[in-house]
Formats: C-alpha cells, sequence, structure tokens
C-alpha cells in the first residue's frame, strides 16, 4: 500500500483505539458513589465468571489500552518521517512534467526513426534473400 | 423470475463498414466532456478538487499557504490529538458533563488530520506521473539502442556472408 493510504490507515487505527479505550473503560468502571449514605454495592460474587474481569483487571487493561494507543502514535510518526521529501512546489512538478514529455517525444521519434530504418533494412534483405534462392534453384539443372 | 436480456449493441456499427478502406467516411468519435454531466439521473463532475475545509464548515488547524511543511504539520496534529486525548480522559474524571466540547476538538482535529493527507494525494499523482514518464523514456532509449545493433549485426553478417559467398 502506498504510503499516504497507510497513513490513513493509521489515522483511522488511532481513532477506532481512542473510541474502544473510551468505551471500555466507561463499561467496566466501578460506579461512582453519590452520596455516602448510600449502601456499597454487592461486591462480584464469582470474578472468574465475568471473562472481561478475568482477561485482565480493571488496573491492567487501562494500561494496554494506552500503551497500544501510544505504540500507534508513534507508528504514525515514523510514517510522516518515511515520506519522500517534498522537492518544491507544484510549479516546479510541472516543469519536470514538461521537460520529459518534451524529451519522450524526442527519443519515440528517435525510436520511429529507427524502426522505419530496420523495417525498411528486413524488407531488402528479404528480397535479396528471395532471389538469391529464385537463382539457386534455377541454376539446377532438372532432372 | 423474470430476467430482462441484455441490451443490443448501439446501432451505429452499420456506418463503419467502409473504415479499413476510407477511415474518414465514418463518424468521428464524441468529443471529451468538459464540465458537468449527468450519468443515471446523478450529476458528476469532471473537475475534480478537493474542496477546502472551509467549504465543509470545518476549521483549520494548520497554517495556510502556498507551500505547507506536510512533515511538520503532520506531526503537530498528532501531539495535539494524544494532548486532547488525555485532556478527555481528565475531563472524564472531573467533569464528565463537559465531555462534548472534548469530543468536538478532537474529531476537529481528525478532519483537519485527513483533509491534510487527502491534499497530498495530487502531489502523489503527479510525482507518479514523473516516475512513469521517467521509466518511458529509459525503456525508449534501451530499445533505440537494441534496435542499433541488431542493425549492426544484420550487417555485418551479411558483408561475411557476401565474402564467404564470393571466396567460392
Amino acid at each position: 500500500m502506498d504510503i499516504i493510504s497507510q497513513l490513513q490507515e493509521q489515522v483511522n487505527t488511532i481513532a477506532a483505539l481512542a473510541f474502544n479505550t473510551f468505551g471500555t473503560l466507561q463499561r467496566d468502571a466501578h460506579p461512582v458513589k453519590l452520596s455516602p449514605n448510600y449502601p456499597d454495592p454487592p461486591p462480584p460474587s464469582n470474578p472468574t465468571e465475568d471473562p472481561a474481569t478475568a482477561a485482565g483487571n480493571v488496573s491492567e487493561q487501562p494500561k494496554l489500552m494506552t500503551a497500544a494507543l501510544v505504540k500507534a502514535a508513534k507508528q504514525f510518526d515514523a510514517l510522516v518521517a518515511a515520506l519522500p521529501p517534498a522537492e518544491g512546489g507544484e510549479d516546479v512538478q510541472l516543469k519536470r512534467i514538461a521537460e520529459l514529455q518534451a524529451e519522450n517525444d524526442a527519443v519515440g521519434q528517435e525510436l520511429q526513426r529507427q524502426l522505419e530504418a530496420a523495417e525498411k533494412e528486413l524488407k531488402e534483405v528479404q528480397e535479396l534473400f528471395g532471389q538469391a534462392t529464385d537463382n539457386c534453384l534455377n541454376l539446377k539443372r532438372p532432372d | 423470475m423474470a430476467t430482462a436480456t441484455y441490451p443490443p449493441p448501439p446501432p451505429y456499427y452499420r456506418l463503419y463498414k467502409d473504415y479499413l478502406q476510407n477511415p474518414k467516411s465514418a463518424p468521428e468519435p464524441p468529443p471529451p466532456i468538459e464540465g458537468t454531466y449527468v450519468c443515471f439521473g446523478s450529476n458528476y463532475t469532471t473537475d475534480d478538487v478537493l474542496p477546502t475545509l472551509e467549504e465543509q464548515g470545518v476549521r483549520q488547524l494548520y497554517p495556510k499557504g502556498p507551500n505547507i511543511d506536510f512533515k511538520k504539520e503532520l506531526r503537530s496534529l498528532n501531539r495535539e490529538l494524544q494532548l486532547h486525548i488525555l485532556e478527555l480522559a481528565d475531563v472524564l474524571v472531573e467533569r464528565p458533563s463537559q465531555y462534548a466540547r472534548r469530543v468536538e476538538e478532537i474529531s476537529l482535529i481528525f478532519k483537519n488530520l485527513h483533509h491534510l493527507l487527502n491534499s497530498l494525494r495530487p502531489h502523489q499523482a503527479r510525482a507518479t506521473l514523473i516516475h512513469i514518464l521517467e521509466l518511458q523514456i529509459q525503456r525508449r532509449k534501451q530499445a533505440v539502442e537494441d534496435i542499433k545493433r541488431r542493425r549492426e549485426e544484420a550487417r555485418k553478417l551479411l558483408k561475411e556472408s557476401i565474402a564467404t559467398l564470393d571466396g567460392n
């Protein structure tokens, strides 16, 4: 994939990681205590039943997710560094394209000339070859 | 289930009956379209230009100007993005009701990032064109050299064969 598409994919990846992070944290966070009068909620009966808390405790997941986010951001920086240097602006490029087109036309005409000359020589050689074989055949005595 | 057959080819082919003998007897192909055209009921334009952010009602965070240093702007936008994500996390902890503004800012940064990347595409297209032209020139020069070499070889072979035949 070309570098710009990779950069675009990386931006989308960072966005996905960001909202997955916030969504997961929001889903798995402990409820907030609104007033000291309310009793605490009963502790979860079986921690190993819930696959979310089994995969990584509530304190592990943010670390993993933020590590992934930071890694994605670093990768984006690496991709930006890998961009080819921006040589000049639009005008420089257009001028170069015009030069290359002129050179391409010239070389194309040269190629055409060489091709025509080569085809002419080929025809001549074929004609001579035909004549030579005719002479060979005619000199053979029919017996 | 009723299926429709393919439509028949357009009947213009009859006009090209004598094309091989007289290329001018048949009508020219239609000229390329310019401006906007209607295709299957929707409008398309031939002038594909990337609309600026202002036209889409989005604030532009990176500086405008003739020549933008894309790498620097991309890197600074990336840093801004990370800072805003941290800000959002802070706001959610301390003042959860004010998340909307932070989310707006994050999406603004993403829009700017994508617009910047899209504006790199014309530059990439021109660079690709330059590369293709250079390759083509190189191939044509190679072909010219090949033809010259083969003609020389053929001439040499002919001379040698004439020499051998004369020797007989």
